[in-house]
């Protein structure tokens, strides 16, 4: 019995090791379909969200730099206040604690100015400069 | 010695050069070139310089309202207006503070990064502008306690960086709940009015029904310009008190001018004023602030950082405006029942929808929509009565027709009273 039980927590770790990379896959391969139909978009709002879903599935594929790469552009093709916004706020603060930890002031001075950068679009959105 | 005495007596006393100092300090830190440090230095003695300039505008603009407003209604508590970045003109330029509220302002940035590594709040408060109003209530009220010199500065500090450290603490449990992460944390020092609000809405609201789910216009637009916002809510005020007030109680003012002409002017003096301190306080903190910034941030790594008011509107875009709505309506009736705690207060329109706005989104995620009202009304009335209780110390200090806006830097005030009644009884 008791190597049976051994024998099952290993079984069920390996279940859990394999289940993350197949969902990683899936939105890595979804990602990709999606960049394949930008080029079609109809219109603004189409591309936006479209760019969108493209940041979400490489934020939940833990893929940081694409992540903010698709989500900056919609925020460059409509500046809305929404999941873009919120999930671009995360990754910075991630990326200017990467770069305090490797003492990079370069990059720590960067990511905190799109911090900036974000809240000043927050109050022009909200006094409705933009 | 001729030359350090000619050096203490003569540079060193000099609130600019003072402040020059620092941000030579923080430039020099982050190892900056010869020529950006020089240019850095000069920029921030040229920004405190703009600030007194706008100051004095606001100052002379003030003293006219004030008269004006005794002579019209005869109230002896007297009108204040509640601008935080008047109180900051005052202390640096007239109270001749400013050397001391700069040296205490990258004193409240060591403090908060000490109390960060050594205690479990490891919260690194970003808000610059924030912290120069911090910086000026430690200074302003441990100065009125007796604190002088290197004391003045070193408890100044330690209470700035408390506040700056705990502030964001006590609003972390609801951020939390608003931003759905402990990543990030809310710099921004109206933290107690928020927990009012939210305390509010959660006792008369229904959470379950969000302000989120109906349809509101996306933007206040008639907010799109600071300083005509501040001239919509100033003219009526020094029209209506002029006009009470009469000629002859204005004429040591305005001379020959019309009174009411004369009012208008200086209403729109008074946004000038405010136009150009801010534009001293931009210049001055813009050098300071990253410094600090950047060297708090490398040395507690794994702190959160406290983030301005506006990382949450994102969140619950609805709740800023109804909270901005009903704040104000809140702080109309705070201003008609002030008198009662101190002074008249004329309540501040950008501090209105910054700190309403940000209440809104508090009380919608501890009540719904039923609790922006409720919530935001008593934080309304909160923002205001406080400010009119600290007006008739702040008038002892010698600020002339102005209070805090920002409550948390209004309870510093309150918390250094305590401590003075408290040593007093010794």
């Amino acid at each position: 019995m008791f190597f049976f039980g051994k024998k099952k927590a290993a079984a069920d770790k390996g279940k859990e090791e394999t289940a993350p990379k197949v969902d990683k896959e899936e939105l890595l391969k979804k990602a990709s379909e999606l960049i394949q139909k930008l080029d079609t978009a109809q219109d603004k709002k189409e591309k936006t969200a479209l760019l969108n879903e493209i940041g979400s599935c490489y934020f939940q594929a833990e893929e940081r730099e694409q992540a903010i790469h698709y989500y900056e552009m919609s925020l460059e093709e409509d500046k809305q206040l929404g999941k873009a916004y919120t999930d671009l706020l995360k990754l910075y603060n991630q990326k200017r604690q990467e770069a305090a930890e490797a003492k990079d002031d370069e990059k720590m001075k960067e990511y905190m100015d799109k911090v900036q950068n974000l809240m000043q679009m927050s109050k022009d959105v909200l006094r409705g400069k933009i | 010695m001729v030359v350090l005495n000619f050096i203490i007596n003569n540079i060193l006393t000099q609130a600019a050069v003072v402040i020059g100092l620092i941000a030579c300090l923080g430039l020099a830190l982050q190892k900056k070139s010869a020529g950006t440090v020089a240019s850095g230095t000069l920029k921030t003695m040229l920004g405190f310089l703009v600030l007194s300039a706008g100051s004095s505008v606001i100052q002379s603009s003030l003293t006219f309202f004030g008269t004006a407003f005794n002579a019209a209604f005869h109230m002896k508590e007297g009108a204040v207006v509640a601008s935080i970045e008047a109180i900051n003109g005052q202390a640096m330029s007239d109270l001749g503070l400013g050397g001391e509220i700069a040296i205490t302002l990258a004193g409240i940035f060591v403090v908060n990064v000490i109390l960060a590594r050594v205690t479990k709040f490891k919260y690194i408060f970003l808000t610059g502008q924030a912290l120069l109003w911090e910086a000026t209530l430690c200074v302003v009220f441990a100065w009125f306690t007796g604190l002088r010199g290197p004391m003045l500065i070193i408890i100044g500090s330690i209470v700035g960086g408390i506040f700056a450290t705990l502030m964001p603490a006590l609003a972390q449990p609801i951020v939390r709940q608003i931003t759905g992460t402990d990543d990030i944390a809310l710099g921004h020092l109206c933290t107690v009015g928020y927990i009012v609000s939210a305390l509010v809405a959660k006792v008369t609201g229904d959470k379950s029904k969000s302000a989120e789910d109906i349809q509101l216009p996306k933007s206040l637009e008639f907010l799109q310009d600071t300083y005509l916002s501040v001239m919509v809510v100033m003219i009526p005020f020094y029209l209506i008190t002029a006009a009470f007030a009469g000629a002859e109680a204005c004429a040591p003012f305005c001379g020959n001018t019309n009174h009411i002409v004369y009012a208008f002017l200086q209403a729109l003096q008074f946004v000038t004023g405010l136009y150009v301190l801010m534009a001293g306080v931009r210049m001055l903190l813009a050098e300071i602030v990253p410094a600090f910034q950047g060297i708090s941030m490398k040395l507690v790594p794994n702190s959160r950082p406290a983030l301005d008011c506006p990382v949450l509107f994102p969140y619950a875009p609805n709740s800023v405006i109804l909270g901005f709505v009903f704040t104000t309506i809140g702080s109309l009736i705070g201003m008609l029942i002030s008198p009662m705690f101190g002074a008249f207060v004329i309540p501040g329109v950008m501090s209105n929808f910054f700190a309403g706005g940000t209440a809104g989104i508090f009380a919608n995620q501890m009540g719904g929509r039923r609790g922006v009202v409720t919530g935001c009304i008593a934080h309304g009335i909160f923002i205001m009565i406080l400010p009119a209780m600290l007006s008739p110390m702040l008038a002892q200090i010698g600020f002339v027709n102005v209070t805090c806006t920002d409550v948390d830097t209004i309870i510093t005030g309150f918390f250094f009273m305590l401590i003075k009644s408290v040593v007093g009884l010794f």
